[in-house]
């Protein structure tokens, strides 16, 4: 909980969630702010530009633009909270798991794990959609299984670490049940690697549910969304070539703030996904917060660099190159520490 | 010769480093197991390891995707007659695509057929699925590997670029742009595109799809609109990954010993510093395939092009189960083929793997670094 402390005391992150509780009102209390039904049809007015009567112009059917924006927030934001909701259900758990649970676990969770990485976003989306029918619920499922890896390999990167910690293998020496470590040591460990990926994960859900919706995929035409407005400007942009703009600025600014906070959490001493294992992965759209130190994939990959270094004679089977890697990278060196653990674990 | 003389300065103290991290000590070197993407993507392994992972990958996709199909209550039945459907109608129909056999017959033969190139034929149309799919994929496939190329040339010149100024202008600049970048959603790049090159301009075509073999330059008209909006997301990415390890690699003592012995900077940035740096990046590179290939769904879209996606999107309006399964195993198939392909590159660009190989290790060949 010191890390959340430390991350109040930055501004960034008061200013991140000064924005998201904009959008959080927004978002329960939609309808009480807008100004015009986000439904009703004015064929008087359509492709207005911004007036006293509709602020932010009108759209092809003559509906009021920021009325729309306002009530698509409702959906757009919960959309991306159940995906997120979802994928921490199924990632944390199976994440732990495949920790002390045994290697039949390990093993299938982490095969499991890679399939899901590998699957692109959207073309499973419109397979689940297209095999279980058309709803949000649907649609949001698919994103969680989908993000689920995320949520999966930073978890359990977090526990193969504390599980070699001293005070951990004490505890077990002494006979405490495996629950009891959970909840006393690990728990509150892993929390703030969680509380990072969940700021990414959401800002990276939201691009994705845009996604969708812009599809089609998971509303109902009528039920205004973020994406579903993209959608129909597109077929008026030679009359209203601003009007995506519109939209699009609410979603970059709604997943700026969350880029923001995660950034936050990050800086007062959570490690990140990065720095765990996996970097997160999501539908166009690359992790913004990590610009300094991010390695996708962890040591092997830099040995260029060690092989590099290595001389002629010295034998290559040699495992020193990992090593020599994580001795070049200090920021990384905690990263190595659950890989090493992970070579423990799985050697028994 | 020089080379290596340059490397031995640095190599003992770093692998001395290295058991004093590792409590386990490089005598105990165990067998790692480790997540798919790092075995593909990371040191190369043995061949034979890679294509077991990925085949392990491929049957657990294929399941899940086949899982999809047997959870739908969706029949060719009542998705091709609705409520006109009599119960005999569906048995009947059920009896035509085989759906009243057990689950793993039905699994087993939809796999084995799919593994020679049969998806099965379309509840709707009675078309057959590879058919429509060989149709749609060569316009995702193009325009995702126009994509993966602008992407490599603009990531790569702007990663390039913003590590060889680091901590300049050009880097900030680079720093910006790509985090601006990951907030926007993929498909609004494409809009704005749009309302600049094709409404505002009418220089580009607003949409459509012409193949290639119509001619390069019709085919580029026609994409290079899609493949640049699928780019910069993933040229964000490679451009902020290849200026980290850029600027860890400049900094490494056998760069100041190439330039001591007199190298051009060129010859140094290419031949030696790339070459080491280009890893990760080109990891990140495998890893936007599925990305690119997710986002042209969007893109499609936005451009109308006739591609998978319009395919798959129809098809899972109407609940045409065959079609819908084939194009996400296809995809998928595509996404691994892509990464064997990465992993392949990689090990032709890490010296040592070359040396586990028997080969030569040559120090410094100026290949460009994998860009």
């Amino acid at each position: 909980m010191r890390v959340l402390r430390l991350t109040w005391r930055q501004r960034s992150a008061r200013i991140a969630l000064a924005v998201l509780a904009v959008v959080a009102v927004l978002a329960v209390a939609g309808g009480a702010f807008a100004p015009d039904d986000p439904l009703a049809q004015h064929p008087a007015d359509m492709l207005q530009g911004p007036s006293a009567a509709h602020l932010l112009g009108t759209d092809y059917l003559g509906r009021d633009v920021l009325s729309r924006l306002i009530a698509g927030t409702g959906l757009s934001i919960a959309g991306a909270l159940e995906a997120v909701a979802a994928a921490m259900l199924l990632g944390v758990i199976p994440g732990v798991a495949s920790v002390w649970l045994g290697r039949t676990v390990e093993w299938t969770t982490q095969r499991a794990a890679d399939t899901l990485m590998i699957m692109p976003f959207t073309v499973f989306a419109i397979a689940v959609v297209g095999a279980l029918g058309n709803g949000m619920h649907q649609a949001m499922l698919a994103l969680g299984v989908l993000f689920a890896p995320l949520y999966f390999r930073v978890t359990r990167a977090a526990a193969l670490g504390l599980k070699q910690a001293q005070y951990v293998e004490a505890a077990e020496l002494m006979g405490a049940s495996r629950w009891w470590i959970l909840r006393t040591h690990v728990w509150g460990k892993i929390l703030p690697t969680i509380a990072v990926t969940t700021a990414q994960t959401v800002g990276q859900a939201l691009l994705v549910v845009s996604s969708l919706t812009f599809l089609g995929l998971g509303v109902q035409p009528p039920a205004p969304t973020w994406g579903g407005m993209l959608a129909s400007d597109l077929g008026y942009l030679a009359q209203q070539p601003w009007a995506p703009l519109i939209p699009g600025a609410a979603i970059m600014i709604t997943v700026g703030a969350l880029n923001l906070l995660a950034d936050a959490i990050r800086d007062s001493g959570a490690p990140t996904a990065d720095e765990l294992g996996k970097p997160p992965r999501a539908e166009g759209t690359a992790p913004a917060l990590v610009t300094e130190d991010r390695e996708p994939l962890n040591s092997p990959e830099t040995q260029g660099r060690s092989a590099n270094r290595a001389t002629p004679s010295e034998d290559p089977e040699l495992p020193s190159e990992d090593h020599a890697n994580a001795a070049a990278t200090v920021a990384r060196t905690h990263i190595e520490q659950p890989e090493e653990a992970e070579h423990r674990v799985t050697t028994g | 010769m020089t080379a290596p003389a340059t490397l031995t300065g640095r190599g003992p103290g770093h692998a001395g480093r290295g058991p004093g991290l590792s409590p386990a000590g490089p005598a105990a070197r165990p067998r790692v197991r480790e997540s798919l993407f790092r075995r593909l993507t990371a040191a190369p392994r043995p061949l034979g390891r890679l294509l077991v992972v990925t085949a392990t990958v491929f049957v657990l996709a294929s399941l899940l995707t086949f899982a999809l199909g047997a959870l739908s209550d969706a029949n060719p039945a009542a998705a091709v007659l609705g409520d006109l459907a009599t119960p005999a109608d569906i048995a009947r129909m059920e009896a035509q695509f085989g759906l009243d056999r057990p689950l793993y017959v039905q699994y087993v033969t939809w796999l084995g057929s799919a593994l020679s190139g049969d998806l099965g034929v379309s509840w709707f149309t009675g078309v057959p699925v590879a058919d429509s799919i060989a149709q749609a994929l060569p316009v995702d496939l193009s325009i995702a590997g126009l994509a993966l190329l602008l992407a490599v040339v603009i990531g790569g010149g702007a990663g390039i670029a913003a590590a060889l100024h680091s901590g300049g202008r050009i880097d900030r600049t680079v720093t910006l742009v790509c985090s601006v970048l990951s907030t926007l959603p993929p498909f609004l790049i494409g809009i704005v595109l749009i309302v600049v090159f094709a409404v505002q301009f009418g220089a580009l075509p607003t949409g459509g799809y012409e193949p290639l073999n119509a001619g390069v330059g019709q085919w580029l008209r026609y994409a290079i609109l899609p493949a640049f909006a699928l780019s910069l997301d993933a040229a964000a990415s490679i451009a902020r990954q290849l200026r980290t390890s850029l600027v860890g690699a400049l900094r490494e003592n056998y760069v100041t010993g190439a330039e001591m012995r007199g190298y051009s900077a060129r010859r140094v940035l290419f031949g030696h510093v790339l070459r080491n740096a280009a890893g990760p990046a080109l990891t990140v590179l495998g890893m936007s395939v599925p990305v690119i290939l997710g986002g042209a769904v969007v893109t499609e879209k936005i451009f109308n092009l006739p591609g998978i996606a319009q395919l798959s999107l129809q098809a899972a309006e109407r609940h045409d189960i065959p079609v819908v399964q084939g194009a996400l195993l296809v995809t998928v198939a595509v996404v691994l083929v892509a990464n064997v392909a990465v992993n392949a590159a990689l090990a032709a660009l890490n010296p040592a793997a070359r040396r586990n190989r028997g080969g030569r290790a040559r120090t410094a060949p100026a290949e460009g670094g994998g860009a």
